[in-house]
């Protein structure tokens, strides 16, 4: 088609302009890349559609939640992606900042719900409005404690639930440790002594260390610190005490001793827990792994692979970390929220999406994820539906009645420096280039610069 | 009687040399803006896709910033602690080993294996998609295999290593803090070297035979053919790779998380590793920028350095 000359030069008029003004546009985009994060207030969604992000639960147990509510609520809608964690805090951080934040998140103690904080709704009302004022006695403590990990001075809001708890213990394999004779060990001296006796009656791994995730150097070491001198690092890390105390760089001398007494199997830095030393310790190739309690997920009855092992639990028992010379005289439990879940201060519908959030925990959905055997209820009272084995039901009732109620330590430090300042120490002893000493000294500089 | 046409009309050159009814300067005005209407759209995705990220990157790096509350300007504060981070120091150096160890030893190999595989080799076909399937399987996935293969405890290697007596295998690489990054580098070139492989393939394909031939009939040895001839004719090629291998170093991510996230305690940090901590998990989103944008310094100002050095017309072979 071949247009008239004044058309043509209409139409150029008309594309130069278009052009330029899209290029104004963008160059203005580009000057305003700062812009004040304050300003980003858009819930989004339509009013029957709640949207949710998470890494946790998993997308299959998460699917069956939501038909749980949408059953009962035919008329609402969940728009759910579960991510990998470190992609999810990508997205997290990208919707916070472009105001695009999901009605429903998924949220970590400590810094990642205070870095938050300001988009997030109070939930006490929320929690009032469905279970009553004594809403709080539902919950295992340390998850309330912990769900206000953070809050400034006089903020006593709960920006989030914790939707489910752990305990961080250790896993024996019951077979493994039978056939050598060999109890879960309950001394730092039975512990040498197991790992002699496993490592010359096989190949297995008496101690696998998957050391590689800065997450788990970390709970490993405060189980040590906790059993050594109990509530020690909070100290420290509240600048009570110096990290340079006499026993926190004992601590850190055990952790040494995991690996120069060949307690940790060889290249234990490079293990990763996930998928890798969880793995192996299916497979029957280690007798010990330090985890949590969510290990009893490996038994879930829906799966539809359940390894030997695994199939109700009948390979596996929980252990806490054995108790040190000097320290507690009992091992003492560590632990916290998995993962709780917070509500956009701009939710579309924030009363809907609060029935979703209390369904979840401890409403029908709360009920379908715990039937999945998928980490501990953060609150108590709720259990699964069926067992597959008497050892499964035995293992729940161990980690959800007689842990889970009790432990006063948390797995999380509340600032993210000295978590990976702790983390980096570990691996700094754990590869022989710091001594105890100066990995303690190393944390207390970084614990100084944050002032 | 002539052949030649008659003289244009003198008012056709009056309007080539524009001094018609349109003026010369309106007329060019219009035609430089219909010109760029036209590439307005190219325009606007360069600025909305490159320039506003790196006005972002650069405006966030001057901010006490986490990434979601309003952040505090720091002025140059970030690139003071930068440049005195010991961990940025090791990502610098872990940079440049890798763009060494990286670059050189993938060109050699690709180069051993696409001279070998450009004869009449039987089943070279075969041996051609074999080496380049590294180069199209996912980083996570070649990280995990690899992460298996070299455990040193339950690992094919350190079975190998025991079943053999060659210690060698094993060893711990990966959680060995003066071995890590090397470990790593090792798995990247295995991974990469395909790549180089169907580079100089193809190079090898476009060299001038008679050239070849020329030199042979001139007595030239094997060596000599190489050397003198085939190398200085891959020039464009390796200098391609060369630049590939120098921007694609400083981009690696996914092959290092997921071998050693990085350690132990940073021994294989390199700089995109590092940002993503500092932006991601420590939540100091204006230091992560601050990395950004010296990562973008490094890129650019080496392959600027590239251009100069070489021309811009190196990897096409245009001499000029």
């Amino acid at each position: 088609m071949t247009l008239p000359p004044t058309a043509r030069r209409l139409a150029a008029r008309r594309g130069i302009q278009a052009g330029l003004a899209l290029c104004l546009g963008a160059t203005l985009a580009a000057c305003a890349g700062s812009a004040d994060p304050e300003e980003s207030a858009d819930g989004g969604g339509d009013a029957q559609t709640v949207s949710f992000r998470s890494w946790s639960p998993i997308e299959q147990t998460t699917r069956q939640m939501i038909d749980s509510f949408t059953e009962s609520n035919p008329d609402v809608s969940i728009d759910a992606t579960i991510f990998n964690y470190p992609e999810y805090v990508v997205d997290l951080q990208t919707r916070a900042s472009s105001g695009t934040m999901p009605d429903i998140v998924g949220l970590q103690p400590g810094a990642l719900t205070q870095q938050y904080r300001e988009k997030l709704m109070p939930l006490e009302q929320c929690a009032a409005d469905t279970w009553g004022d004594d809403w709080e006695s539902k919950f295992h403590p340390v998850g309330l404690e912990q769900a206000r990990m953070g809050n400034p001075d006089g903020d006593e809001h709960y920006y989030a639930l914790p939707l489910l708890v752990q305990t961080v213990n250790l896993w024996a394999n019951s077979e493994l440790l039978d056939a050598a004779g060999v109890e879960p060990p309950a001394t730092w001296d039975d512990l040498t002594a197991a790992v002699a006796t496993l490592g010359d009656a096989g190949d297995a791994a008496p101690f696998l260390l998957p050391a590689k995730d800065a997450w788990l150097r970390n709970v490993v070491f405060l189980q040590i610190a906790n059993n050594l001198e109990p509530g020690r690092v909070y100290q420290a890390e509240d600048g009570e005490v110096p990290w340079t105390d006499a026993r926190i760089v004992e601590a850190f001398d055990y952790w040494s001793r995991l690996f120069t007494e060949g307690i940790a199997q060889d290249g234990a830095l490079a293990l990763d827990s996930y998928p890798n030393g969880v793995n192996q310790f299916e497979a029957g190739n280690a007798a010990m792994i330090p985890l949590g309690a969510w290990w009893i997920q490996q038994s879930d009855p829906s799966k539809t692979e359940i390894a030997p092992l695994s199939e109700g639990m009948s390979g596996y028992e929980p252990f806490l970390f054995p108790t040190l010379p000097g320290g507690a005289a009992e091992p003492q439990l560590v632990g916290g929220i998995d993962v709780a879940l917070g509500i956009s201060a701009d939710a579309a519908n924030p009363d809907l999406a609060c029935e979703v959030l209390t369904d979840w925990i401890a409403g029908d959905g709360g009920q379908v994820l715990i039937n999945t055997f998928n980490d501990l209820p953060a609150v108590t009272g709720l259990d699964p539906e069926e067992f597959t084995s008497d050892k499964q039901e035995q293992i729940w009732n161990q980690l959800t009645q007689d842990w889970m109620p009790n432990v006063q330590w948390s797995r999380y430090f509340e600032s993210p420096e000295i978590d990976t300042a702790v983390a980096d120490a570990l691996a700094g002893v754990a590869a022989g280039q710091l001594t105890p000493q100066q990995a303690a000294e190393s944390v207390q500089a970084v614990q100084d610069q944050q002032g | 009687m002539t052949a030649y046409p008659p003289p244009a009309p003198a008012t056709r050159n009056t309007r080539v040399a524009g001094t018609g009814r349109r003026g010369p300067a309106r007329r060019l005005t219009r035609e430089r803006l219909v010109a760029l209407g036209f590439i307005a759209p190219a325009v606007v995705l360069f600025a909305v896709f490159v320039v506003y990220p790196i006005v972002f990157n650069v405006q966030s790096s001057l901010l006490d910033w986490d990434g979601v509350s309003a952040g505090t300007p720091v002025g140059l504060d970030n690139y003071r602690d930068l440049f005195s981070d010991p961990t940025f120091h090791t990502t610098l150096r872990n940079s440049a080993f890798w763009i060494v160890l990286t670059i050189v030893p993938q060109a050699a190999l690709g180069f051993a294996l696409a001279w070998l595989l450009n004869t009449r080799l039987r089943g070279r076909t075969v041996y051609r998609t074999l080496f380049f399937l590294p180069a199209v399987l996912s980083p996570v996935v070649v990280g995990i295999v690899w992460q298996r293969l070299l455990d040193p405890f339950n690992g094919v290697l350190a079975q190998l290593g025991r079943a053999t007596g060659i210690d060698l295998l094993t060893r711990s690489y990966l959680s060995d803090p003066s071995t890590a990054i090397f470990a790593v580098i090792v798995v990247n070139v295995w991974m990469w070297t395909g790549f180089s492989m169907l580079f100089y393939l193809a190079g090898l394909q476009l060299v001038d035979h008679s050239v070849v031939e020329a030199a042979r009939i001139d007595g030239a040895t094997g060596w000599q053919l190489l050397r003198r001839i085939v190398l200085p004719l891959l020039k464009p090629t390796h200098l391609a790779l060369l630049l590939l291998g120098i921007i694609g170093s400083l981009k690696t991510f996914e092959l290092v998380w997921v071998l050693t996230e990085g350690g132990p305690n940073h021994a294989s940090e390199l700089m995109p590793t590092y940002l993503f901590k500092q932006a991601f998990q420590l939540q100091s989103f204006g230091y992560g920028a601050t990395i950004a944008v010296v990562l973008l310094v490094v890129a650019v100002g080496s392959s600027l350095a590239m251009l100069r050095t070489f021309g811009s017309g190196f990897i096409t072979g245009d001499r000029s």
